[in-house]
Order: structure tokens, then sequence, then C-alpha cells
């Protein structure tokens, strides 16, 4: 049998091999993958640390139940799932700690939002693309860990209302909600950014 | 305007609703000024998200990232061999079976204890009555999506979805033949 040719190899050849138990290949995975997964624990989380800790836990989970994955999808969007599911979790986890009712109620309700008038907000106007994509990560930060997620889900992993429903364990109305107030209160965060740098 | 019109003008634009009432919104748009606006709020921020996110990169080299995750396996459970994982139960044979065994054997077996009871009781009223224990027929076992549900209650919380594709349950976490549709279909 040839000699693997790792760094040269498809994902595809390397996880069949990683799914034989041999752990080199799954190096090299993780090496090709780790910034996205980093990434989109980074933007869930919003802090370094944490989020370097749930990637590398992710890539653990993924070793683990290497065998179940079945190739119907790409090996990166199951690895997201699986980062995805213990940001999640753990989220989920530090909010039972916190006890901010307010803010957990605002969250269904819409909050400040929903008293805020509508502005328009045209995001092509004289803004340049990495200005735009750096104000939208600010504007992200902004936003609740319920309204950053669902936002995530549904606009960078291009997940359905009921997938997410679920993910994030509440109903499709709370998510429609959570996703209408989410989709507002960054407008409202973008247009705030868009004065501030006018002046 | 109503809050569940502006939801379900937001879901029309995510292409969530079904089609005899897209057309019943899509005319609201176009006629209420209101309902133009709300959409026209919803499409910016939707077309400023397409631009996508801010790249972010590890810091850590990586000798020093892979070191930790391959310390954290050692640690842990090692990878079992392929032939350890159980044959799935394949739906509509035995799990299907299983249903049906289950309810049907309980109540036969507690048919079977009334009528013992009444037995007892007509024949002899100071006789003891022994609790009868009905060992569980060999090979019973939970339904397979009852079990499926409680480990994933009891896992980390990985959300998946079940079983082929079309059907968009979570049961079996990582299991990529059950990913969405969207996710196979990044267009969606």
């Amino acid at each position: 049998m040839p000699k693997l040719d790792i760094p040269n190899a498809k994902d595809d050849v390397l996880v069949r091999a990683a799914q034989k138990g041999k752990m080199e290949p799954y190096e090299e995975l993780v090496h090709r993958h780790r910034d996205k997964i980093y990434a989109r624990a980074f933007s869930m989380m919003r802090n370094e640390d944490e989020a370097l800790d749930l990637s590398q836990e992710a890539w653990v989970k993924g070793w683990q139940r290497l065998k179940q994955f079945k190739h119907n999808a790409s090996f990166t969007t199951w690895m997201t799932r699986i980062c995805i599911n213990l940001c999640l979790d753990y989220l989920r986890k530090k909010q039972r700690r916190q006890t901010d009712s307010l803010e957990q109620m605002e969250e269904e309700t819409g909050g400040v939002e929903r008293r805020m008038p509508i502005e328009e907000y045209n995001p092509t106007e004289t803004v340049e693309r990495e200005e735009l994509r750096e104000e939208i990560d600010v504007a992200m930060a902004k936003l609740s860990y319920e309204h950053r997620t669902v936002l995530i889900l549904h606009e960078f992993e291009r997940l359905e209302y009921k997938e997410i429903a679920k993910a994030m364990h509440c109903s499709i109305g709370t998510v429609m909600s959570r996703l209408f107030y989410a989709r507002r209160r960054l407008a409202n965060i973008l247009i705030s950014l868009k004065k501030e740098r006018r002046s | 305007m109503r809050q569940e019109d502006r939801l379900n003008i937001q879901a029309w634009l995510d292409g969530e609703i079904a089609p005899q009432k897209a057309a019943q919104i899509a005319a609201q748009v176009e006629t209420s000024s209101t309902a133009k606006v709300v959409a026209e709020e919803l499409k910016a921020v939707e077309s400023a998200l397409k631009i996508g996110e801010k790249p972010v990169y590890l810091d850590e080299t990586r000798d020093f990232y892979w070191g930790q995750i391959e310390r954290q396996i050692n640690a842990e459970e090692p990878m079992p061999a392929a032939e350890d994982y159980p044959t799935p139960v394949p739906e509509g044979s035995s799990s299907l079976l299983m249903r049906w065994l289950i309810p049907v054997g309980s109540l036969a077996a507690i048919s079977a204890l009334m009528i013992n009871f009444g037995n007892v009781n007509l024949a002899d009223p100071v006789q003891p009555i022994v609790e009868e224990v009905i060992p569980p027929a060999s090979g019973l076992t939970q339904p397979v999506a009852i079990m499926e549900e409680e480990n994933a209650e009891a896992g980390v919380g990985i959300f998946s979805f079940e079983g082929s594709q079309g059907s968009r349950n979570f049961h079996d976490p990582e299991d990529a033949s059950a990913l969405p549709e969207s996710i196979e279909n990044p267009e969606r």
C-alpha cells in the first residue's frame, strides 16, 4: 500500500486515514482548518481564551466521534457543527449561572429595539468593503449572545428556522422574534457607527 | 403594523413561508408602505451581512495548538475500533417491532397481573399478595429514538439532524448523513 502523502492529500483521504485510528492525518486536518474552527468559536464567544479552549475541545470531540462521520457533508462543516454545539452548550451553562433576567426577558420582547424608530440603513453607502466588515464585526460583538448566535446560524451557517430552534433549545417563534430584533439591533448599531465615523 | 406581520415579512424574505402565503405577503409588501419599509430594512441588513465575517486567525503555533489537543485526546478514552461500534438498528425493522412489543408486552403483563390479583382476592381474601416480578423479555430495550433523545440530553448538547436527507430532526449528533439540506446545499 503506498504511503500517504499527508501534506498533499485531500481532506477526504485524510479523514478516511484518521478514521482508521491514525493521528498524523488528523493533525494535518487540524492544521488546515484550525483557523476556521477557531474563528467560529471566537465569533460566538467573543473571547479569545474561551474560543481557543472550545476550538481545541471541538477537535478532541471530532477525533472521538470521527468514526460517525459519514462523508455526506464536508469535514469542515461537520467540525463547525461540533464547535457550534460546544459553544452553545458552554454559553447556556454560563447563562444559567447569571441572573440577568431583565436581559433575558428583553431578548424575547425585543427590549429597547422594539421602541426604537426604524432608521433607514444603507450598507452600500460609501463604505469600503473592509470597513463595512470591520463595522459588522464591532456591531456583532455588541449584540447579546442570543442575537449574535441566531444571526451567525442563519446568515453565516445558513441554517433554517427549525434547525436554529433545535440548536438553541427554543421555539421557532422565538427564533423568528430573536432574528428580527437581532437584525434591527444590528442595523441600529451600524447606523450609530456610521454617524461616529462621520463626526 | 402587527409584530406578527413583521415576522411574516421576515420569514417571506428568508424563504421560510409556505408558497400559498408567500403571494399574500408579497402583495402586502407591494401595497403597504409600512410593510415595504420593514422589508427594505431587513433586506439592507441581509445585504450588509453578505459581505461576510472578518477573518480571525489563531496566534498559537501549530505544535503548541496540536500538542494540547493531542494530550487531551490521549488523556481521554482512546477512539474505539470500528467493530466496537454497535450496528445501527435499521428503522422500520426491529426498532419498529420493539415499539409495538413494549406496549403490547406491558399490557399483557398488566392484564395477567390483574387477573391473578382478582383470583387471589376472590379465592382467599387473607392470602398474602405476592408482588409479581415481571422479568424483562430478552433483547427488549428502549426504543432507539428514546435512547438517542436521552443521550442527546446527557451529551455535550450537540445538535444535529436525524436520519436521511430531508428529515431535520436532531438525533444522531455528528452523523454527517444526518446534516440538514441547507448544510449540504449552501445555496439553500
